[in-house]
């Protein structure tokens, strides 16, 4: 069998890519172009950690096959910071302690982002939907919800923000 | 005495943890993210039988296959066996003569790529003949077929046997007596990262390997023993770490394993478990059969304790010894049991090895706290009081012979009662809502001889930042932003300041790792101390430059400056220096700058797990409470979690932030997941929900708010008074939510989890029984 | 965890997929949101040689109303459907059983709804991997003579879990089949063959094009069990469409009851539905007969082989018809 080569927009960016039709796009992402952010826990879509946006969406890169991911944009959460400056969420994450082992993070980030983006201002219960399919086994998930929450609510008092009480506009 | 002070300026703060910028950019390197030159694909072909001997292995097809770099079977290890202890040296590191569950290893594979290692797998011929297997502990004790390791009779691998005070006697003294058994099936730590581990030899035949661990000088010495190599030839390096939660304590067989494919193939191995083996083929939580016998004087007050538990422990020993003594250990620390006689046994059985887990026996603790429960409503005592007439007290001894310095067990009570509004509520909720507590407590360390002590470098960098050198390792639960606190408060700098190499063994000294919630206790007080020496000499140099007594200064925010000084403030730059300038003053007259300290608990080194159980078992305990308000559906069984209320007592807080994480995490572990939806399901020895999608971790739609309480107790020995933090919360948090769950039915539990179907059962039986009732009353009028 | 290796195949058109389903038939699996169909060929149930997506198919997405039917492309996702308003007010039971789907993030953007109908049957002992089923003899669905679920099966019991499948039959819902030069079309209740083996009653040329549902003057509801509230498939599910009579005020004229995640295909109860025709709306005594009708004849097909107890599930039944029924008879009323 043949490697087909492919073009993928990850990150605003083209790479030209060989794969195997049965190289997922988690596959090509972490082995081919170095991308190890999106994880692979479950590697059968239930999990979470492998999310990444195809088109603003977030879709489970470990159930997709890279072949399908051409023609769309694609966001991993190496996106998500610009240059040296994290994102709101990130920094969020940061801030409210909702980071343990790490290894759910990316794909809770991308899931999260994926939410704000449709809904700026999510409340705690749409936060805890969004995220119901994103396994995490260290926090519990208080720390995530808040800072999730708190990013589209940044108004909202939190001792632990440093940008607590800021307005966003 | 514990020199703790109020005015800590980095420690006791809440600070958002060091790693996690690099978590959320997605650079945190984890060992599957890990591309060495040439690496290899390495697989691992199990054994899909539970009991059968090896009769043949052929190798030859899939070492034609071409992309296979190399096979390695059991005839390479040459049969020897490793085991945590002398005596529980009971597995080879690949399977030469017979297997003994299904998933263990029989043979590894590297091959250039993964499709190509598979495909080797298939190709490797095994013959096997099948052996009567034996699943049921119970039975394996009494099975009459062959047994699952030849040395041990009975199938028993295990038998701890605890007695003291005088259990009879007082048992005679009794008011009222109970006997209960309680039984809960095997559950699993699903961390988020599978298990992975990458080997090689570098330029010097020195073996390199990265793996999720729980102390990388528990993975390096059995490797070095296996590879004949001397310890400072084995470097378990650092990497980030998916979560542990007592499942990595020791060494994996495919850690062996990899390293041998990697020094027959001369080339860099990674292996990668897939999530099915991640959950077979590690390690489980032990099911549990457990009856305890309790005595009580007309007050609820304990006097005398008999409890008999049954341990599956799978086919191999693990950290078994420890494993049957810690769900006992814990309950006599959290309860006064003076006299108590605990007879516990671990058996083989031809499923998967079980070791130690984050809640130790959720069958045992939430059965002993249904009994409390049982024997308070029988003398009409509410679950609280119950609990405080038994709660342990600071200035104790446990029964077996533990001293028990600090301890706040009674202040975790009552803050957890304020919050949850336990008093309003219990009695009086609508039907179906209930309400429970459960207490706990855990150990910081265990006799470990000569690991069970750490030791830190510090040194300082010209620039004046400071690099900290400690074995402890972060498994995901912030470790290592403790070690930087902890330097970061005694050298005066600020945590970005301090650079962290940890969890090394080339270049860290030994530490008795993470698995005894002992890394802040002992770790973090190495640290405490090298940092303590280092700033000595800080003082020294600036001490003369300052011209006043080296113990009139102090160090914060960069600066060493002279304490309690009037003048200081409003004219620093006479009372004060940069460390930075005092380190380069010290260089340029010849003294670099660094330090060491260690930190050795003072336990009984005679205690052992088997044969003496008594003595000090470590210098601190953790207490915690949880309370629970459930609402049960009782048309389905399901239960909703209203509230939970988190409070223990950790010693001393270092970061608020990172504890309340570990609090919310434990609960969920412990409570949400270990009492509500979490066990494994077999057939014929075959684990049938070993994925996460049939295996049912908690979801963040179904977590209630959790209410999280530090309570401080500044234990005497601690750093900075500190303890452990969040273990006693996964255990209470179980007790905690069986208890409201049998508040919210009536009917006290005795089989865990509490799934929809055995509270609906139990829902029915209770309403059966109270119909049967009317008419037998209906009957009589 | 590898797929095992297939062919690719991206057709711009339903012709062209049409024509490339007729050449490979067996060998070839359509692949639309990927989130069964992947999975299972990750355990290595399934080895197609191609897989043809339906990626570039955007004239398989739509939800419209014509001819007094909803009618859903087949590659629709699951996302649109529970946006869509149309669905919400005249397929309530649909909207409601596509909401509980696994969690947004997994099937609802991805998955569609052609893909849910399609979901295999499944069964613990059966959707394993490689590793897992060997050693052992294989079962009916794996290709042996083997029943673990059930000792002594003659065949296979796997269970229809769909979410999509129980709502769709319980709105009378039909599909259409394509093939290379023509299509037909035929009742959903028909198209579940109760062989749990091959489930559908569908030919290896042919492809799922159009779900149709008929607008009639009925409320519906759907009701599903699940242990955590989202992920999870349902280990019971419930849909119920009912009818009011024209003439006699909350007097019920039909009610439909199907129950899903309990047998090889969506169960259609006949006794259980006829026992409430002429019933009063607020006769939750005969709702309560009904369900628990359905439990006795839904209960005969189940086997413990989707996680809870089979127990619990049997007795599930009837708590899901009863509240499926009381929430369409609320919808009714309104």
């Amino acid at each position: 069998m043949e490697k087909i080569k492919i073009t993928l927009n990850i990150n605003d960016k083209p790479y030209d890519v060989r794969v195997f039709p049965n190289d997922t796009l988690l596959e090509v992402l972490r082995d081919e172009l170095d991308l190890t952010g999106s994880k692979e826990s479950c590697g059968e879509g239930v999990c979470g950690s492998c999310t990444v946006h195809m088109d603003g969406n977030p879709v489970r890169s470990c159930l997709t096959l890279a072949m399908e991911a051409t023609g769309t944009k694609i966001k991993t959460v190496e996106g998500l910071a610009t240059e040296d400056d994290l994102s709101d969420l990130q920094q969020s994450f940061i801030d409210h302690g909702a980071v343990q082992c790490g290894f759910c993070t990316p794909g809770m980030l991308m899931s999260a982002d994926a939410l704000l983006n449709k809904n700026s201002k999510p409340d705690e219960k749409t936060v805890r939907k969004a995220l119901a399919g994103n396994i995490c086994r260290c926090t519990g998930y208080a720390k995530i919800v808040e800072a999730v929450a708190h990013t589209g609510n940044p108004q909202d008092h939190c001792p632990d923000c440093k940008t607590g009480g800021k307005t966003k506009e | 005495m514990s020199d703790y002070t109020s005015d800590y300026t980095i420690v006791g703060k809440r600070m958002p943890r060091v790693d996690s910028r690099a978590k959320v950019m997605g650079k945190a390197k984890f060992t599957a993210d890990l591309k060495l030159p040439g690496m290899l694909v390495g697989k691992i072909k199990r054994s899909p039988y539970a009991h059968a001997r090896i009769l043949n292995i052929d190798t030859s097809k899939a070492e034609a296959l071409p992309g296979v770099k190399a096979i390695v079977t059991g005839k390479e290890t040459k049969g020897v066996k490793w085991g945590v202890f002398a005596y529980t040296r009971d597995q080879q590191f690949i399977q030469i003569e017979k297997v003994r569950y299904i998933g263990d290893e029989v043979a590894g594979v590297a091959a250039v790529d993964e499709d190509t290692a598979l495909k080797a797998l298939d190709l490797i011929e095994v013959t096997y003949e099948e052996l009567p297997p034996v699943f049921d502990p119970m039975e394996a004790m009494v099975s009459e077929t062959e047994l699952i390791h030849e040395d041990f009779p009975n199938n028993i691998n295990v038998h701890v046997n605890i007695d003291t005070g005088n259990v009879d006697e007082n048992f005679e003294k009794a008011y009222y007596i109970r006997e209960d058994t309680y039984v809960a099936p095997e559950e699993s730590y699903f961390q988020a990262e599978p298990y992975a581990v990458a080997a090689r030899f570098d330029h010097e035949d020195c073996l390199e390997v990265w793996c999720p661990n729980g102390g990388p000088h528990m993975k390096s010495k059995p490797l070095s023993n296996a590879f004949k190599l001397p310890l400072h030839k084995v470097k378990v390096k650092k990497i980030a770490i998916g979560g542990a939660f007592g499942g990595r304590s020791e060494i994996c067989p495919v850690d062996y394993i990899c390293a041998l494919l990697a020094k027959k193939t001369k080339r860099p191995v990674r292996i990668q478990f897939t999530r099915e083996e991640n959950t077979i083929a590690t390690r489980q939580g032990h099911a549990m059969i457990t009856t305890h016998k309790t005595g009580v004087d007309k007050d609820g007050r304990v006097l005398a304790r008999e409890t008999t538990c049954y341990m599956d422990g799978g086919a191999y020993s693990s950290t078994g010894p420890i494993a049957t003594s810690v769900p006992f250990l814990s309950m006599e620390q959290a309860y006064r049991m003076e006299s108590v006689r605990y007879n516990g046994y671990r058996i083989y059985t031809n499923k998967p090895i079980r070791g130690m887990i984050r809640t130790h026996g959720r069958g045992f603790a939430c059965g002993l706290d249904t009994q409390l429960d049982m024997i308070a409503d029988h003398l009409g005592i509410d679950p609280v009081e119950m609990r405080l007439r038994n709660s342990r007290q600071p200035g104790e001894y446990t029964s077996t012979k533990s001293y028990v310095d600090s301890c706040a067990m009674d202040e975790t009570i009552h803050k957890a009662v304020e919050k949850s509004g336990f008093k309003e509520k219990w009695g009086k909720l609508p039907p179906y809502h209930g309400i429970g507590i459960g207490t706990n407590s855990v150990q910081t360390g265990f006799p470990m001889g000569i690991r069970g002590g750490s030791q830190s470098f510090i040194k300082f960098n010209e620039d004046g930042e400071a690099t900290v050198m400690s074995g402890v390792v972060d498994n995901g639960q912030g470790n290592d932003n403790m070690l930087v606190q902890i330097a970061a408060e005694e050298l005066g700098l600020l945590p970005e300041d301090i650079h962290l190499v940890s969890a090394d063994t080339e270049t860290t000294s030994s530490d008795p790792g993470s698995y005894s919630q002992v890394s802040t206790f002992v770790g973090g007080h190495a640290v405490k101390i090298a940092a303590q020496n280092c700033r000595e000499k800080l003082f020294e140099v600036a001490s003369k430059l300052l011209k006043v007594e080296p113990d009139k200064l102090a160090a914060k925010n960069r600066l060493i400056f002279v304490k309690d000084d009037p003048g200081s403030k409003r004219c620093k730059a006479s009372k004060s220096i940069p460390i930075k300038k005092v380190v380069r003053i010290s260089l340029l007259n010849f003294n670099s700058v660094n330090a060491e300290g260690g930190y050795w608990p003072k336990v009984d080194m005679k205690r052992e797990w088997v044969k003496n159980p008594y003595g000090q078992m470590c210098e601190a305990f953790s207490f915690g409470t949880t309370i629970v308000e459930v609402k049960v559906d009782p048309d389905t069984g399901q239960v909703e979690v209203l509230e939970a209320t988190a409070a223990q007592d950790v010693g001393y807080g270092i970061n608020p932030l990172v504890l309340e994480g570990q609090f919310e995490g434990a609960l969920t572990m412990g409570g949400q997941g270990g009492m509500l939806t979490e066990y494994h399901e077999w057939k014929d020895g075959r684990c049938i929900n070993p994925t996460m999608l049939d295996y049912k971790l908690p979801l963040a739609c179904d977590m209630p708010k959790i209410n999280t309480i530090i309570v401080e107790s500044i234990d005497p020995k601690g750093p900075y008074g500190a303890k452990e933090a969040g273990m006693s919360i996964a255990m209470s948090a179980a007790q905690g939510y069986s208890a409201a769950v049998s508040n919210a039915i009536g009917v006290y539990m005795d089989s865990f989890p509490l799934t929809p179907d055995k509270i609906l059962a139990a829902i029915k039986g209770k309403k059966a029984q109270a119909e049967k009732k009317t008419s037998k009353n209906n009957a009589v009028n | 965890m590898r797929l095992p290796r297939f062919d690719y195949l991206g057709p711009e058109t339903l012709d062209q997929t049409l024509d490339l389903l007729a050449t490979h038939k067996d060998d070839a699996k359509i692949l639309a949101g990927g989130t069964d169909l992947l999975v299972r060929m990750k355990k290595g149930l399934l080895k197609p040689k191609t897989l043809i997506s339906l990626k570039a198919l955007n004239e398989l997405s739509y939800i419209n109303k014509k001819d007094g039917c909803i009618k859903i492309g087949a590659r629709t996702s699951i996302a649109d459907i529970i946006a869509s308003d149309l669905i919400q007010k005249k397929a309530k039971a649909l909207f409601q059983a596509c909401e509980k789907i696994g969690a947004i993030t997994i099937q609802h953007d991805r998955g569609t709804i052609g893909g849910n109908i399609l979901q295999d049957n499944r069964c613990h002992h059966y959707n394993q991997s490689d590793f897992h089923r060997s050693g052992r003899q294989a079962c009916h669905k794996d290709g042996g003579k083997i029943c673990y679920a059930r000792e002594e099966a003659d065949r296979c019991n796997s269970t229809c879990q769909s979410d999509g499948a129980t709502a769709l039959m319980t709105l009378n819902a039909k599909i259409i089949l394509a093939r290379k030069g023509g299509e037909r079309t035929m009742d959903l209740a028909d198209f579940y063959t109760t062989d749990g083996i091959m489930p559908f009653a569908m030919e290896s040329h042919e492809l799922l094009k159009e779900i149709i549902i008929p607008i009639g003057g009925a409320q519906s509801a759907y009701k599903r069990l699940a242990y955590r509230s989202a992920i999870d498939y349902p280990i019971v599910c419930a849909g119920v469409l009912l009818k009011l009579s024209d003439t006699q005020k909350n007097e019920i004229d039909d009610v439909r009851i199907v129950v899903g995640a309990m047998g090889r295909s969506p169960l259609f109860l006949a006794q259980a539905s006829s026992s409430l025709k002429g019933k009063k709306l607020s006769d939750t005594v005969a709702f309560k007969r009904a369900a628990d009708i359905a439990m006795d004849n839904a209960s005969t097909f189940a086997v413990h082989n989707v996680g809870a107890t089979l127990e619990y599930r049997c007795a599930m039944v009837s708590q899901m018809v009863f509240q499926a029924l009381e929430q369409a008879a609320l919808a009714a009323r309104e």
